[in-house]
């Protein structure tokens, strides 16, 4: 049986070795336009600042391909026909197979802004190998950059190019911070934690025109507010969407959606095809459409495609959602989904918040009809994997309040005091039951 | 403080093999191989009214310690571990490692060095030397290396000695902090080590059991003690000089700072075989690691914690010295050091089976 991966990625890569664990005669060939091989794309800014090389980021040795016989195709795919179960390739080579996995991740998305199509060069994404090395080169010491995003990635890029000596402006559209998983207040320390590293932060302001010199050079950008922001480089991290463009034109598209639709096992509408990872849009009975866009989604899907492309019957069903991060030097952990409004009464959600004085340091937990569903910690460390269990065991916010400590996964020495913030909730406790009449 | 910018190559040269790099290299060869092979530090130590060229080396060694303690003090001081870790090394070194031997001269008694044990320094099982110390040295000697290194190894792993007390491992993690990341991480470092430090060891071990046996029969048997004599004096060239500093320290700079402590030290050998069997490990996160690398390209025993921690397997290595620099900089917080005790290890099992 011969099985071709299309995108090297975390999904695609797991996919390969999961398909050669489980069965020894495969044959196996994975295509990226991208690089020769694997690398941690989520470290691409570590490999910015200089603390690691780029083949640090690759998280396999290299004979590791060899050895478990995976052949590695360097090429942008253009053509897909399921009929003739080929694959053709952007240099004219074709490639035949049995079972398709696609697995092609996501792309940058592409902002709507006056001036545009003067841009030749000053304007950076950061997600993919080709946009670090242009992050590099547009980065100089002591010159003005803009990034425009709120989100997990512009947070990074600011952080690079910080780094990288440049006068950043964080333009953020949203009236705060990442408002799809942080509230008002923890967003505020996270802007406080940018401002103290030199980050200029603007919130509630899109930009609304580039302005480019003759050469196509970014020289500034102007916003809805009429402001205007001299620069020489221009990072724009405004959300990435699945990579199916290139699938739009070809002998057979599957059915694609804002990624490309499949089922619980993973299977496309082609019958053979599969899809993974970020560019992969699950359509689960009783559930709206999900696009998870997470590494250990992708790990996660890539090991289940693998055993579905070997026809194995596999549900998938995404697990409870946990995700962590780091704002400089502010680590972050989430795990659940919060109820939308916070705040309304009738379906008994109650939400309990405590930040650290004096310390970049806060947990957020939400409960609705007394099972907790959500948490949000930052400045300190956490298994999410106990708090996947207690939401799993419908666990109710005292509960969860006094067993805090098990969840607790700071260095030794190190763990955050969990007494202020039991005495807050005590407090606040007395204070919610007292509001409802009930006596304490 | 210039920030490194991306045009500004210097902070890359020192700490990335570069010019300089190769230079400071070179410097500290020249400096340990004067050291041990000629007198030239005799004069420079008389003149500095320091008794001996030992007595300047180890004021250096400790200014070097304390000095690269700082800086750790200052990077790491949002991290407890660090924090305490480096306060503990540093101070070993400055009071049982420089002061108390000095002090003990100046009393007239030997100068003893109790931070250092068996089989690390051979001569403190030595029965020829040994013998001579005063009662409670010798206990201390006896019961340090046969009971509390053990014990505490079982306990809390190596790291207790190798990253808490050693000097060794105290010069490593301070003056050689900035070079860590240049420990070889290759499959072939990894095979040389296997034979190469259980092979010191054997020869520690050999030399201890050869002092023994000339100690007690030297007398009549003089071949066997000249013999152990001889391999004596070679197993302190080549293992006490050559290995651990003139490539111990020397290549700090080219090939990171553990270089004596990963592939030479018989004390390490030892600790790593306790330290497998003991209550150590580094605990992985499930489902939280995003394989960026820091934590292997941090480690300076050359580990690919990677490996173990994006297919979600707590571990533990018998050359992992429990540095805690894996778990520092790793960013999304998938690592931490722990002792656990096996009944905790199966209770958290049961926990997670019964829900
Ligand atoms: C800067 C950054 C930081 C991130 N940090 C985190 C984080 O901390 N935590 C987290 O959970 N997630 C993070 N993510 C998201 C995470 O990296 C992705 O979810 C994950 O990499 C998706 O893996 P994948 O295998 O689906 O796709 P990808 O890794 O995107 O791999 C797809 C590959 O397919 C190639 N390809 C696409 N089309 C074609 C074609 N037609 N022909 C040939 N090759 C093709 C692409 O070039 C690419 O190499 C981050 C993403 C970025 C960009
Ligand atoms: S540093 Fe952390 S996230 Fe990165 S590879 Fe190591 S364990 Fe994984």
């Amino acid at each position: 049986m011969e099985y071709a991966i299309v995108g090297n990625g975390v999904a695609g890569i797991t996919a390969a070795l999961e398909v050669r664990k489980r069965d020894p005669r495969a044959g196996i060939t994975v295509i990226s336009g991208e690089t020769d091989y694997f690398f941690s794309r989520t470290a691409l800014m570590y490999s910015f600042m200089d603390r690691l090389t780029l083949r640090d980021l690759e998280p396999y040795e290299r004979g590791v391909f060899d050895a478990q016989r995976i052949r590695r195709v360097r090429g942008w795919v253009t053509d897909l026909d399921a009929q003739t179960r080929t694959l053709k390739l952007d240099g004219g080579r074709s490639i035949a197979w049995d079972r398709l996995l696609l697995a092609t991740g996501s792309r940058p998305r592409r902002p709507q802004w006056q001036g545009l199509d003067q841009v030749r060069s000053g304007l950076v994404n950061f997600v993919s190998m080709q946009d670090l090395e242009a992050c590099e080169t547009v980065a100089r010491p002591g010159a003005k950059a803009v990034v425009v995003g709120g989100g997990l990635i512009g947070i990074e890029l600011v952080e690079c190019l910080r780094w990288a000596g440049m006068e950043v402006t964080f333009l953020i559209r949203e009236p705060w911070y990442w408002p799809v998983a942080l509230n008002a207040a923890e967003s505020a320390m996270v802007i406080d934690h940018m401002r103290r590293h030199g980050v200029i932060v603007l919130t509630g302001e899109s930009v609304a025109a580039v302005e480019t010199d003759g050469q196509g050079a970014v020289t500034a950008v102007s916003t809805d507010a009429g402001r205007r922001f001299e620069c020489c480089a221009l990072g724009v991290s405004i959300g990435v969407e699945p990579a199916v463009d290139w699938l739009r034109g070809v002998s057979t598209p599957p059915r694609l959606n804002r990624g490309i639709v499949v089922d619980a096992g993973l299977r496309t509408s082609l019958g053979a095809v599969f899809a993974a990872g970020d560019c992969a849009e699950l359509e689960l009975p009783g559930r709206s459409p999900l696009v998870e866009q997470i590494w250990y989604s992708a790990k996660r899907q890539g090991a289940l495609a693998a055993r579905s492309m070997l026809g194995e019957p596999i549900q998938y069903d995404p697990p409870v959602f946990f995700n962590s991060s780091k704002f400089f030097e502010i680590e972050y952990t989430t795990v659940g989904r919060f109820p939308r409004e916070s705040g309304a009464s009738g379906d008994g959600l109650r939400e309990f918040y405590f930040r650290y004085p004096g310390k970049d340091a806060s947990l957020r937990i939400a409960e609705r009809g007394g099972a907790v569903e959500a948490f949000n910690l930052l400045g300190s460390r956490w298994d999410h994997n106990r708090f996947e269990e207690w939401i799993g065991q419908r666990r109710p916010l005292e509960d969860v309040i006094d067993r805090l400590h098990q969840a607790q996964f700071d260095v030794e020495f190190g763990r955050l005091d969990l007494t202020p913030a039991r005495a807050a909730f005590k407090l606040w406790r007395a204070e919610s039951l007292r509001h409802a009449g009930v006596p304490a | 403080m210039i920030r490194p910018g991306l045009g500004d190559r210097l902070a890359h040269d020192v700490t990335n093999r570069g010019v300089t790099a190769w230079l400071i290299s070179a410097l500290l060869f020249a400096f340990y191989i004067v050291l041990y092979f000629t007198e030239w530090f005799t004069p420079v130590a008389a003149t500095l009214h320091l008794g001996s060229k030992w007595a300047l080396y180890g004021t250096l060694y400790t200014l070097a310690v304390l000095i690269g303690g700082g800086f750790m003090l200052r990077r790491y001081a949002h991290n407890r571990y660090q924090v305490l870790r480096t306060v503990c090394v540093m101070c070993v070194q400055a009071l049982f490692a420089y002061s108390l031997p000095q002090f003990l001269m100046f009393i007239q008694q030997p100068e003893f060095y109790f931070s250092y044990l068996w089989p690390l320094k051979l001569d403190y099982l030595n029965p020829n030397y040994l013998f001579h110390l005063p009662l409670p040295f010798i206990l201390w000697s006896i019961l340090g290396s046969f009971l509390l290194v053990p014990i505490l190894a079982i306990f809390f792993g190596k790291r207790w000695y190798c990253s808490w007390v050693c000097g060794c491992g105290g010069l490593a993690n301070t003056f050689g902090e900035p070079w860590r990341h240049l420990s070889a991480k290759s499959t072939k470092a990894w095979r040389f080590e296997r034979v190469s430090i259980y092979s010191v060891l054997g020869l520690a071990i050999v030399l201890t059991a050869l002092m023994f046996a000339s100690y007690a029969v030297g007398g009549v048997h003089p071949q066997l003690a000249s013999f152990t004599g001889e391999y004596q004096k070679w197993y302190g060239i080549l293992v006490a000089s050559v290995l651990a500093g003139v490539f111990g320290v020397g290549l700090y700079p080219l090939n990171g700072t553990r270089v004596w402590c990963r592939f030479f030290c018989p004390m390490a050998a030892l600790l790593g075989i306790v330290q497998k069997a003991g209550r150590y490990r580094i605990t992985v996160k499930d489902d939280m690691c995003i394989s960026c690398g820091l934590c292997s390209k941090y480690c300076e025993m050359g580990i690919d914690v990677r490996s173990y921690a994006q297919s979600n397997e707590s571990f533990t290595r018998a050359s992992c010295v429990g540095c805690g620099l894996c778990a520092e900089v790793c960013p999304r917080g998938v690592l931490r050091l722990e002792n656990v005790t096996h009944q905790a290890q199966q209770l958290q099992l049961v926990q997670i089976q019964r829900f």
